[in-house]
């Protein structure tokens, strides 16, 4: 099929396979370009999405600091906190309402509280049996810090409920109002829920990162990672490292904000955002496969589109090549299967394309081959009339000569002399006419052969005139195509003496000049008409095969034509016949390249 | 723009009842120009942002270099006072602060506690500072240690407090001149009260100032009397000096309006300046409060026999510890500024041709050159719980006469015995 297609159309196999050489350039670069530009702006986006939802993480982080910070000031200044920070005192029934006082306060996921007033009671839930020894012990009071009273966040081992368990607290030294007392402590324990409400507030970014929660002093208080993690997708262990060391600035210090937006690491993206406030910081760990998910769908779409383009310049451009190679392959069809004959093959195309125009020119040109072969036959059959004829006439010579001579002797014993010079005369004329052989001969015999002529003509017309041979050339060493002269002088004397009777004269000069040979006959009669010596000589720039038509009767004109003709074809552009109407007269010339005995030797 | 000033800052203070004070956090914007976190008082009445001129020429001077950042919110002083304190146990205090002795126990507090800083270094450093300041001044915002925490204004000239009068009232009653002995005075608001004019604006909320002012500018009119106010943290109210206070403050409250009683200052202010009341006692500071249409009619008195209330250290601002330094030290630029300004204004009021001034301006003057006798405001020198809890529950008991003088005193120093617990 294929070795048949490629017999069929080169020229279309070749077109599709240069498209496609190009439609997969062009398919590779701007995939090549659409694929790195898409992919990476894409990634950007994508991290930008994990970075925003980070922010707001932190930023959610932020608002509950200041939850929690709102919450321990409204304790701090209950009445009954700052009465117990009094000398006095609370009173029992007081100090036990103080004590879930601290349950009810607008904090959610409070695990367990304790609160101890400058006097070391311990106000904290009923059935919590924490002492002020408890507090003490616990060192919590060292994360309170070295301010007045600022709300602290701390993720430490629960030495003060007993659980043992590592918590977020929050504590606060609670002061006077009015009085410079030792200050209060107020601390709260959180539950796991509290801090997952932040990492919470972004369900989305939950779902398929790692989140978490680092405090000051760099200890992890809260990481998760969805449930579609694989193994390959596990937080990096030095995640802490990785958020830097501006992690570990301690609680309070620094500045809120990023401090990692879409930090490439090791298999995926690392963003961070920084409370300076709480100390805590909030970071989200996308893993690259979560990156990807992201960008395949849009690389499937764009496989997609490739693919479609692909086929649909499959499609379009089989269809095209097939629509412009037809023409072409009727063309061919018909140049092929042209058999030499059946010239009724025409080509038949409407494409409106230069296609059409060949198909036109095979037309013209199968008509021109036909006309020529017509021509070609019509002459091979005058050609073989000819040859018949010429066979004809030489089976005669020998009887004719015979008989010629028979009756020079007649003529002798009767002492006709005229008769006697008219058939030696004759005689020479036709041992040059019918002598078989070369068209050429030399000028000596040429002119021998037109002296006959004239000595003929000029005993069948009495007086009418004399003639001159000027032969300026080796007339025995040069030649010529015979019976060249003999037309010439029998016009002259046809139509140049066709007015006079007496006085004319005919003059033959053979020249050469410059290698032609120029044999010219001049009369003294009736000029040529102009118009015809006209025609006659722009005959010399027309193609052979257009001489016949110029004198389509026979009658006249036709020795001309016949002369020409044979120049042509035996000299080519070479030869040259044109006449002059002079005052008195007409001389016709003839030029032909002058050709030495040797040189016709080699013809 | 009055309204919008008072619309501004009602949200402010709506802001601030809900709690949200917010986290005292330090500023630095893009220039690097450090924030100066600071709190004044719009005037609920008059909707005059106290100490603006001050701010809008520091924040002018130190333009790219400090910002003072003020956050207006329109209460009353002891509104911001009691503020104060929440904002410090909270630690949400600004880097300036007012007012700060007019509560004597909080600002010892604030001492002890390292809440507030100490300026010697500033003032005695810098001699151009030093030398705006009248000596006198600097001597009453020393501590005993020789230690400073309140930035002085230059002049006492400016903290006396005496009598306001509405001269139209009083020429409805006769009365041509305000009284120059304290029975002219008893006299003369027996006078007004028998013309239908009530005669004085009073109030028993916050630390009762209004008729404290009288009555112990009337008790320090005996040698004993004068005495008795210079005490710092008296022993006992239960002696002579305490027992003629109390009395004099219920005979002051027989000259009031109804509704002086459980109402703070405010409310004496408009009925001052409603023309209801023909005397209420106030300070210098007053002068800019007065409505314009009031300008004409409002004098202005030393309280007889030539006395004054003046405690010039209750004007001095503090600077909170635990700034940096960058925001301290514009803080103490602040506090320069101001005493300059005080200076400048000192001495423009003393050159001013006496023409271009209120009547009360003139009167205010010329009171003061006459070497009025300085009585000390009781604020700075009694226990706050007697000042903040105690005169608002006792005070309307002893107007309405449900409680004598004596017992009065008596409950004067119970607050004494219940601050000494504390301390």
């Amino acid at each position: 099929m294929v070795r048949r297609d490629q017999k069929r159309s080169g020229i279309q196999r070749r077109y599709l396979k240069y498209t496609a050489a190009l439609l997969g350039l062009a398919l590779l670069l701007s995939s090549l370009g659409v694929g790195f530009s898409v992919r990476e702006r894409l990634t950007r986006s994508i991290i930008d999405k994990y970075e925003f939802m980070t922010e707001r993480m932190g930023l959610a982080l932020e608002n509950m600091f200041r939850k929690t910070d709102e919450t321990t000031a409204e304790c701090i200044l209950y009445d009954d906190v700052q009465q117990s920070l009094r000398t006095q005192g609370l009173e029992k029934v007081r100090h036990i309402a103080l004590s879930k006082y601290f349950a009810y306060i607008d904090l959610d996921y409070v695990a367990d509280y304790c609160y101890v007033d400058n006097k070391g009671n311990v106000y904290s839930r009923s059935y919590s049996d924490v002492s002020y020894e408890d507090v003490e012990d616990s060192g919590f009071e060292r994360y309170l810090g070295e301010e007045y009273s600022r709300t602290k966040w701390f993720w430490a081992r629960d030495t003060l409920f007993g659980t043992g368990d590592d918590a977020l607290f929050i504590g606060r030294y609670v002061r006077s109002l009015e009085y410079a007392h030792e200050p209060g402590m107020l601390f709260f324990k959180m539950e796991d829920g509290f801090l997952r409400e932040i990492a919470g507030i972004s369900p989305e970014l939950e779902d398929e990162a790692a989140v978490g929660i680092i405090d000051g002093e760099g200890q992890i208080c809260l990481s998760s990672a969805p449930e579609t993690f694989r193994a390959g997708d596990r937080v990096p262990e030095d995640i802490v490292k990785m958020v830097g060391a501006d992690v570990r600035t301690g609680y309070g210090g620094g500045t809120s904000g990023m401090i990692l937006a879409g930090e490439r690491v090791k298999d995926g993206v690392l963003s961070a955002y920084r409370d300076a406030s709480s100390g805590m910081t909030v970071f989200s760990f996308v893993p690259d496969r979560v990156l990807n998910q992201g960008i395949i769908p849009v690389f499937l779409v764009l496989a997609g589109i490739y693919l479609l383009v692909t086929a649909a310049a499959f499609v379009i451009s089989i269809y095209f090549s097939k629509r412009f190679t037809k023409p072409i392959r009727t063309i061919q069809e018909a140049m092929t299967g042209f058999d030499g004959t059946n010239f009724e093959r025409t080509i038949e195309l409407h494409t409106n394309t230069e296609l059409d125009e060949i198909g036109n020119s095979y037309n013209e040109m199968l008509q021109n081959i036909r006309r020529l072969l017509d021509e070609i036959k019509a002459q091979e059959k005058e050609l073989r009339t000819t040859e018949l004829n010429m066979l004809i006439s030489q089976i005669n010579p020998h009887f004719l000569y015979n008989t010629l001579d028979t009756i020079y002797m007649l003529a002798r014993i009767n002492k006709e002399e005229t008769t006697m010079r008219m058939i030696q005369a004759l005689s020479k004329y036709l041992r040059l006419s019918l002598s078989k052989g070369s068209e050429i001969v030399t000028v000596e015999d040429e002119l021998e052969n037109v002296r006959s002529y004239m000595d003929i003509q000029q005993i069948r017309n009495q007086d009418l005139f004399t003639y001159e041979i000027d032969c300026r050339v080796d007339a025995a060493g040069t030649y010529v195509l015979k019976l060249i002269l003999q037309p010439l002088v029998e016009n002259a004397v046809k139509y140049g003496f066709q007015n006079i009777f007496e006085g004319g004269k005919i003059g033959i000069k053979v020249e050469e000049k410059e290698g032609d040979l120029y044999l010219s006959v001049s009369n003294n009669g009736s000029p040529m008409k102009p118009e015809m010596a006209e025609k006659i000589n722009s005959m010399n720039s027309l193609p052979v095969a257009e001489l016949k038509d110029c004198f389509p009767d026979k009658r006249h004109g036709y020795g001309v034509m016949n002369i020409l003709m044979r120049l042509r074809l035996k000299y080519g552009d070479r030869a040259a016949f044109y006449c002059e109407a002079e005052e008195e007269g007409t001389v016709c010339t003839v030029r032909i390249p002058s050709r030495k005995v040797q040189e016709k030797g080699e013809e | 723009m009055k309204k919008r000033r008072m619309r501004a800052a009602a949200l402010l203070l709506a802001l601030s009842a809900a709690g949200c004070a917010g986290e005292r956090t330090e500023t630095v914007s893009e220039d690097g120009e450090v924030s100066i976190p600071i709190t004044l008082i719009v005037d609920s009445s008059t909707g005059i942002r106290n100490e603006e001129n001050v701010i809008r020429a520091f924040n002018q001077m130190y333009d790219g270099k400090w910002q003072a950042d003020v956050d207006w919110i329109m209460e009353t002083e002891e509104e911001y006072r009691q503020n104060l304190k929440r904002q410090n146990v909270t630690d949400t205090l600004p880097a300036v602060i007012t007012d700060l002795r007019m509560l004597p126990s909080f600002y010892y507090m604030m001492i002890q506690d390292g809440r507030i800083e100490e300026l010697s270094e500033y003032i005695y450093g810098d001699e151009e500072w030093m030398e705006m300041i009248e000596p006198s001044v600097l001597d009453s915002c020393r501590e005993e240690d020789g230690s400073i925490y309140l930035s002085p204004i230059s002049t006492a000239a400016f903290s006396c407090s005496g009598m306001y009068w509405n001269e139209e009232l009083f020429a409805q009653a006769g009365i041509e001149r305000f009284p120059e002995t304290w029975e002219e005075f008893w006299d003369c608001c027996e006078q007004l009260k028998n013309c239908g004019i009530t005669p004085l604006a009073l109030h028993t909320e916050g630390t009762g100032w209004a008729p404290m002012l009288i009555a112990t500018a009337e008790t320090a009119s005996t040698e004993e009397g004068a005495a008795f106010m210079q005490e710092f943290y008296p022993e006992t109210y239960q002696n002579e000096s305490g027992i003629h206070i109390a009395q004099t403050l219920q005979r002051l409250f027989s000259y009031t309006t109804e509704n002086a009683l459980y109402s703070d200052f405010d409310v004496s202010y408009e009925n001052f300046f409603a023309g209801e009341t023909a005397m209420i006692p106030n300070g210098y500071w007053m002068m800019d409060q007065i409505p314009e249409e009031w300008q004409d009619k409002v004098r202005f008195s030393a309280f007889p026999e030539n006395k004054m209330i003046s405690s010039p250290e209750t004007f001095g601002w503090a600077i909170v510890s635990g700034y940096s330094e960058e925001v301290k030290e514009g803080a103490a630029a602040l506090l320069k500024l101001r005493t300059q300004m005080n200076m400048e204004q000192r001495q423009e009021l003393f050159s001013k041709d006496s023409s271009e001034m209120i009547p009360a301006e003139r009167d205010y003057i010329e009171a003061y050159k006459k070497n009025p006798q300085l009585v000390p405001n009781y604020q700075v020198k009694w226990n706050s719980i007697l000042q903040e809890e105690t005169l608002g529950e006792i005070l309307p008991a002893l107007a309405q006469g449900k409680m004598t003088p004596e017992e009065f005193a008596a409950k004067e120093d119970e607050s004494i015995r219940m601050f000494e617990d504390e301390q």
